[in-house]
């Protein structure tokens, strides 16, 4: 056999290769978190099949509830639009979570409530915030 | 008054440059040398009216001048000088300043390195540039111009400050390092397409532009580092790399761009793969914008990721501009760039080096895959998917195992052809030991992956110790000189073989540090004072809460006496939980921060982050996790820069051309 063929076939036998396992990878991952649908709380509140999912929305107003007992154990109502979803997180909680941040959740939704393993925040809105409230710069609040 | 310099040498340095291309072309046409002299003038024009512009907005930042919009919008009274600085690159519109800033500073660099050199080339390689930096002017000059006045009608007092996660000194210097990589790519593409346009076939030009991407290359590879030991040190989620689409924007050109560094060697010694390189670096400058886009147009949400603006199609229309000129380049150029020699051998270094970039590239493509699947998904199924780290780990592994391989194998290949004898002669040693470690490791308890990846770690650090010591030992049989002597001349003789493979012993560790992510614990507890929990056979015990109030910020400050399982004290870990504003009267604007605490040691780092807190109890809440080997990571990135470093340090000779 000619010697440049022998490469030419050799390259591309390995990018065939590999893009088959890119493809076989993305049909059949081996982790559920690998790919997960993300869909609207009004999708969530209408399915049926228990699939692992991620949503977000806005923490609504005065919703979060800790536990008594388990402080990592948090309870918080995700507005997105009109509709409302209550949902239980175990675990460390971001830093910017809290009343009306805009968050992200995955999990599954069971029996009313969402069981999310995965809570993540969006950036905080006091960096991209709005000059014309005065309170934003005030000189008191901060010391140095 | 001075913003109005700044925006109007913004101006000024548009219309300029659209001069300086007219000019330009019409000295291509004309031959009038006198054209190119004022084209080229022209240029630097562009550039020093850029640096005018970028010291101005430097000027306003500084002295906080809050009629600037940007000014008020990412530094406060407050802000510390040294962030105030930074804040150049904190925002949309400053870091877009930047980013021209750059090129120019590079651009009047390649005119003056290159004054009296290539020209029929250089009037294009100025074209390219210039059409660059045009684009990030019209950017900066229409879209989102970064000396808008104030849109307020009242005196703004204060501005909002920067976000105290971005004041680090790390974060600081990382978006810049990453920005000279990410724009350098620039250079070498522009000469790329000049010598396409012009048919130039010599290789002198391929030796500045590989040297180029090599200084390209290290502050690409610097910045992605940098952004990990962020990452792992600051953000509290025990990792220094999470696949996230803007993560992957930085790794995309990194994985293209070492493939071009690899296959431009060729170039320079044989004159072969020119239509590969070709389209290597065109493909590795079109990432650099594509990753731009990424970053900047909040197409993908991401933690990197700017508010969502107009930015977006602008960014994606010049990317596609990019990819059908270069197409077209590249199909009018092709008869020009092939060349009559062939790879005579799968088993020489030329085919060794073709094989690592179509690992690279079939690499990239995987990343890029993962990252834009989400968008495909939604445009021709309707549902939005998410792609996870699992992803990208899973299609990534093996790829990057046979890469590891490859480092090792490459240097072992000889031009041409490795005969069978030398292929034993070499290969045995290496091979048998990499055999002997794995069964070690099997006997360990140690399975999958994990022992691949461990294998060939030995094999590619004896391969290259063996190439070092093959080496010295010629010189000391040959020249009578000491080991030492001798290892120190052959490394000054080749500098950029040698400081290639350091690169490559970099790249090993790395991966050994990788291969511990393997073995990370992680768990979730609260601890009262003098509570005890434990991680693995360590223990952890709450000695002390304490707290304080500081200038910027309240803290809550923990003790956790970490001890070994016969009750040995390993260390004391002081995670804290700190509220900045925390005088601020309404809660929802006080902003929490967990400042964690790392033992580190070189075979694992002890990882604590103080997660909340029941004040109604005195009950801490901790999450802790064990990460082995994680140091290796680091101390291989020490040992890349230290490598490229070498490699990049002038000889006599070249310091003469210079």
């Amino acid at each position: 056999m000619v010697p440049k063929n022998k490469v030419v076939i050799t390259v591309t036998g390995i990018a065939l290769i590999a893009l088959f396992w890119i493809y076989w990878v993305s049909v059949n991952p081996m982790d559920e978190k690998a790919m997960v649908k993300f869909i609207s709380v009004q999708e969530v509140l209408q399915s049926k099949n228990h699939e692992r999912v991620r949503i977000g929305g806005i923490v609504a107003d005065g919703s979060i509830i800790l536990s008594s007992t388990n402080k990592l154990e948090v309870v918080f109502t995700l507005k997105e639009g009109d509709s409302f979803l209550p949902v239980e997180f175990i675990g460390t909680r971001p830093d910017l979570f809290k009343n009306g941040a805009e968050v992200i959740v995955e999990g599954l939704y069971q029996e009313g409530s969402f069981h999310a393993d995965i809570l993540q925040t969006k950036c905080a809105s006091r960096y991209e915030g709005d000059l014309r409230d005065a309170s934003f710069y005030n000189l008191d609040e901060i010391e140095i | 008054m001075t913003p109005v310099l700044g925006s109007v040498s913004l101006s000024l340095a548009a219309g300029f440059g659209i001069l300086s291309i007219i000019l330009l072309s019409l000295y291509i046409r004309s031959d009038d040398y006198r054209l190119f002299l004022a084209g080229r003038r022209m240029a630097i024009i562009v550039s020093v009216l850029v640096i005018i512009a970028t010291l101005v907005l430097v000027k306003e930042l500084i002295t906080s001048n809050f009629d600037v919009d940007y000014v008020a919008h990412y530094t406060s009274i407050e802000t510390p000088t040294v962030y105030k600085f930074t804040a150049l690159w904190a925002g949309q519109s400053g870091s877009l300043l930047f980013w021209i800033f750059i090129l120019s500073i590079y651009s009047l660099i390649t005119i003056f390195q290159n004054r009296n050199r290539y020209h029929r080339m250089m009037p294009w390689v100025l074209c390219v540039i210039l059409t660059v930096q045009l684009f990030f002017l019209i950017l900066t000059n229409f879209i989102t111009n970064p000396f808008e006045p104030t849109n307020a009608d009242f005196i703004v007092a204060n501005g909002l400050g920067l976000n105290p996660l971005l004041q680090n000194l790390t974060m600081a210097i990382h978006p810049p390092v990453l920005y000279l990589g990410f724009v350098g790519f620039t250079i070498p593409f522009a000469f790329t397409v000049a010598a396409l346009l012009t048919n130039e076939k010599g290789s002198l030009w391929v030796r500045s532009i590989r040297r180029w991407s090599l200084v390209t290359w290290l502050a690409l590879s610097s910045g992605i580092m940098l952004g990990g030991w962020w990452a792992y040190q600051e953000l509290g989620w025990g990792g220094y790399w999470a696949w996230d689409p803007v993560e992957n924007a930085s790794f995309m050109p990194w994985l293209t761009g070492t493939a071009f560094l690899h296959s431009i060697i060729i170039q320079e010694k044989k004159n072969m793969l020119r239509v590969w390189n070709t389209i290597l670096i065109m493909l590795t400058f079109a990432l650099t914008i594509f990753g731009t886009f990424l970053t900047r147009s909040g197409v993908m949400s991401s933690v990197h990721s700017f508010t969502e603006s107009s930015l977006g199609p602008i960014f994606l229309g010049f990317v596609a501009i990019i990819i059908t000129v270069c197409a077209v380049l590249i199909f009018h150029g092709l008869p020009n760039l092939k060349s009559n020699k062939r790879i005579e051998s799968l088993t020489s270094r030329e085919s060794g080096f073709l094989f690592n970039n179509v690992v690279f590239v079939t690499m990239c493509f995987a990343v890029f895959w993962g990252t834009i699947f989400p968008v495909i998904s939604e445009a021709v199924r309707g549902t939005k998917i998410t792609v996870g780290p699992p992803f990208f780990n899973q299609v990534n592994v093996p790829i990057g195992l046979l890469l590891l391989m490859l480092t090792g194998v490459g240097p072992l290949l000889a031009w041409r052809r490795t005969s069978r004898s030398n292929f034993i002669k070499y290969f045995s040693i290496p091979i048998g030991l990499a055999l002997i470690a794995a069964i070690v490791f099997l006997l360990s308890g140690f399975r999958g992956y994990v022992v691949i990846s461990l294998m060939l770690s030995v094999f590619v650090v004896v391969a290259i110790v063996t190439e070092f010591k093959r080496g010295v030992q010629a010189r000391m049989n040959r020249f009578g000189e000491s080991s030492f002597v001798a290892f120190r001349t052959m490394v000054r003789k080749n500098r950029s073989r040698y400081g290639g493979y350091f690169v490559h012993l970099g790249i090993v560790l790395m991966f050994i540090g990788f291969t511990g992510q393997a073995f990370n614990l992680k768990k979730e507890f609260g601890l009262g004072i003098n509570d005890r929990e434990h991680l693995g056979n360590i223990n952890f015990e709450l000695k002390q809460l304490r707290e304080e109030e500081r200038p910027n910020h309240f803290a809550w400050i923990s003790e956790l006496l970490v001890t070994g399982k016969d009750g040995n004290n390993i260390t004391t870990l002081r995670p804290e939980k700190r509220i900045y504003f925390h005088r601020d009267p309404n809660p929802d604007r006080r902003q929490p921060h967990s400042e964690l605490d790392i033992y580190t040691t070189l075979k694992r780092d002890i990882y604590s982050v103080f997660s909340s807190i029941d004040t109604d109890n005195d009950i801490a809440f901790f999450q802790i996790m064990i990460n082995p080997l994680v140091q290796f990571v680091w101390y291989g990135g020490y040992i890349l820069v230290l490598g490229t470093l070498i490699a990049l340090w002038p000889s006599k000779r070249e310091k003469l051309l210079m």
